[in-house]
């Protein structure tokens, strides 16, 4: 009884026992794969992020003609000069200047208006209202490059060359925004419609009472996205802007790179127009990349 | 019974009538809600489309008046050399750019996407390029575009024994730099997509087909694959569209240098518009890549199925 017992015990031990023995092996090449994992993703890291601290530490120091590598990414002496130099040699922070106010209007703009198209699209009952929607999902398809040299004619005949208008004129509508907002207002029960209908709301009560404050995860993620690729847009405000007072800071920053001169002092310039975006990106970094994904998913 | 049909066509015309005024009535509220969005669409799209259409059939250089050339700018296309080589680099550029970021975007969202520790952060990291200006991403990769032996890329190649290499300022090596700073300053965007299609699929369909006897590189086969079509699709499209109207990076680095090896059409246009003042034929010439690029965007929706659901 006792032996059979045993056995029994003896048996269930192998058992136990070559379980672990596959387990451990399924164990040993998980975490193989793991550290496989975390090598590469920790070499693409260093690839991406790399440059950057490249660059904040050339925009550091004093007469770099060339980056040269090896490098010391601790700048000895370490110095502001590159800067103080960058504003005052070019007119860094009218750029500066222009850029954060032509892209907060453009935002603002381009969000609200998105809002209240979208609330027409989701809601309307209005004649035209396949036709326009149809062509709005046209405008976004269109390659915008193609239409550069036109636009370029129209504003000169219009005298808008060199105007805020021009930087911010075809961002206060955004056709992406009025499609997001659509299938956001759609997702929303009309019954808060019909209740603030019963209540006396007109259209625009229930717009802005009702179903705006509902929105404002996604008008922050638009808003994000609108902004930074009001800021980051180059060849539209390149060719409406031919005074170097009306340029963006982007484009002023390009035309002095392209001088190519003192790698410290081309380096603090591309640290001034990092520096905005990278701020942004660090606090709304959940929502631009929910808002990137949102427009891939629906294609 | 005459009267009676004339009374009952009355009725239907006041009803009709009544329907028409309704529906202006009802309409009549929403447009308001539009307006903006009109205004802008006509004054920044359609009014340029008309004068790209009108404008290509004239020769104008902003001074003096223009003058009505009929279909030459048109004619002219076809004997422009330089127009050929735009278009030879562009297409190389895009041959070269588009399956790359899409392979690299990929593989690398395979990785994130696993629940490991700190994975959301180097989506973050792999993002942080996408979110930086074109210009400035540019100063930084010329720099290390050096072709100084000490410069950042050739140091980094010597590392491995490879000699010093020309990067911008050789002809075969100028397109294929551009490239670069395109998959390192676009990837992370398409890997985030891919993200999100990898993690739209339900993980049901895994369980179904393990059930079904399928494992390892199978369950990728069968499931994950068929799945991302239209990630995919997406992917393949934008990247393409973008790619064909690449010009930030031109501009910035090499102004379609050294010898017209990174003279892409968008750069033709830019030039021929705005360096030698030539509207009207920058105009022939900006219909010309609207209509590549929409044969092209039409051919991949075609063959990749865009816009159709998996299931």
């Amino acid at each position: 009884m006792t032996q059979i017992h045993s056995i029994g015990t003896t048996v269930g031990t192998m058992k136990r026992y070559r379980r672990t023995r596959k387990q451990r092996l399924k164990e040993i090449r998980e975490l193989a794969f793991m550290v496989i994992t975390y090598v590469v993703m920790t070499g693409v890291a260093i690839t991406t992020v790399g440059p950057f601290v490249v660059m904040l530490s050339a925009s550091l120091t004093k007469n770099l003609r060339f980056i040269k590598f090896p490098m010391r990414l601790l700048p000895q002496p370490f110095t502001l000069d590159n800067f103080k130099l960058l504003f005052e040699k070019t007119m860094a922070e009218r750029w500066l200047f222009n850029s954060i106010y032509t892209a907060t209007v453009a935002t603002l703009g381009g969000v609200i208006t998105s809002t209240a198209a979208g609330y027409a699209f989701a809601r309307g009952d209005f004649w035209g209202k396949e036709f326009l929607f149809m062509l709005f999902l046209g405008i976004l398809m269109m390659p915008s490059t193609a239409l550069i040299v036109p636009l370029f004619i129209v504003l000169s005949r219009l005298s808008l060359v060199n105007t805020y208008t021009a930087l911010i004129g075809p961002w206060f509508a955004s056709m992406f925004g009025t499609f997001l907002m659509r299938q956001q207002y759609l997702s929303i029960p009309r019954d808060y419609d019909d209740a603030a209908t019963i209540d006396g709301a007109n259209l625009w009560q229930t717009y802005w009472r009702v179903l705006l404050p509902q929105l404002k995860p996604t008008m922050a993620t638009l808003a994000i996205l609108r902004f930074m690729g009001h800021w980051n847009d180059f060849l539209y405000p390149m060719i409406v802007t031919s005074k170097a007072h009306m340029r963006t800071l982007t484009v002023g920053l390009g035309t002095v790179v392209r001088q190519g001169g003192d790698a410290g002092f081309d380096m603090s310039g591309a640290v001034l127009g990092f520096l905005p975006t990278f701020i942004v990106f660090a606090i709304g970094q959940k929502y631009i990349i929910q808002g990137v994904a949102l427009s891939g998913i629906k294609g | 019974m005459t009267q009676g049909f004339g009374a009952q066509a009355t009725a239907q015309i006041t009803a009709h009538r009544a329907s028409r005024w309704a529906l202006f009535k009802r309409s009549i509220r929403w447009y308001p809600f539009l307006v903006i969005n009109l205004v802008v669409f006509v004054i920044f799209n359609l009014v340029p489309w008309i004068s790209m259409i009108t404008t290509s059939f004239t020769d104008w250089d902003m001074l003096t008046p223009s003058e009505w050339v009929g279909l030459g700018n048109f004619q002219e296309l076809f004997t422009d050399e330089l127009l050929r080589i735009s278009i030879a680099n562009t297409f190389y550029y895009a041959l070269m750019q588009v399956p790359l970021i899409s392979i690299v975007s990929l593989v690398v969202a395979i990785f994130v996407n696993r629940r490991l520790f700190g994975m959301k952060f180097f989506r973050g990291l792999y993002f942080l390029p996408n979110v930086t200006s074109i210009a400035v991403l540019a100063m930084i990769f010329w720099r290390f575009l050096s072709p100084r032996p000490d410069g950042p890329l050739n140091y980094l190649l010597g590392l491995v024994g490879i000699p010093p290499l020309k990067f911008l300022v050789s002809t075969s090596l100028a397109l294929p730099s551009l490239v670069g700073l395109a998959v390192w300053g676009g990837f992370g965007y398409q890997m985030v997509i891919w993200l999100a299609g990898l993690q739209g699929i339900p993980s049901e369909l895994y369980d179904a087909a393990l059930v079904d006897g399928a494992s390892g590189f199978k369950l990728h086969r069968y499931v994950t694959i068929p799945l991302l079509r239209p990630t995919a699709a997406f992917i393949l499209v934008t990247a393409t569209l973008g790619s064909l109207q690449v010009f930030a990076s031109i501009y910035m680095m090499t102004g379609g240098g050294p010898v017209n090896a990174t003279l892409t059409v968008a750069y033709h246009i830019y030039r021929t518009a705005f360096i030698f003042g030539k509207l009207g034929y920058a105009s022939a010439l900006s219909i010309l890549l609207f209509a590549i690029i929409l044969a092209i965007a039409y051919l991949q929706g075609r063959f990749l199925r865009f816009g159709e659901d998996v299931y």
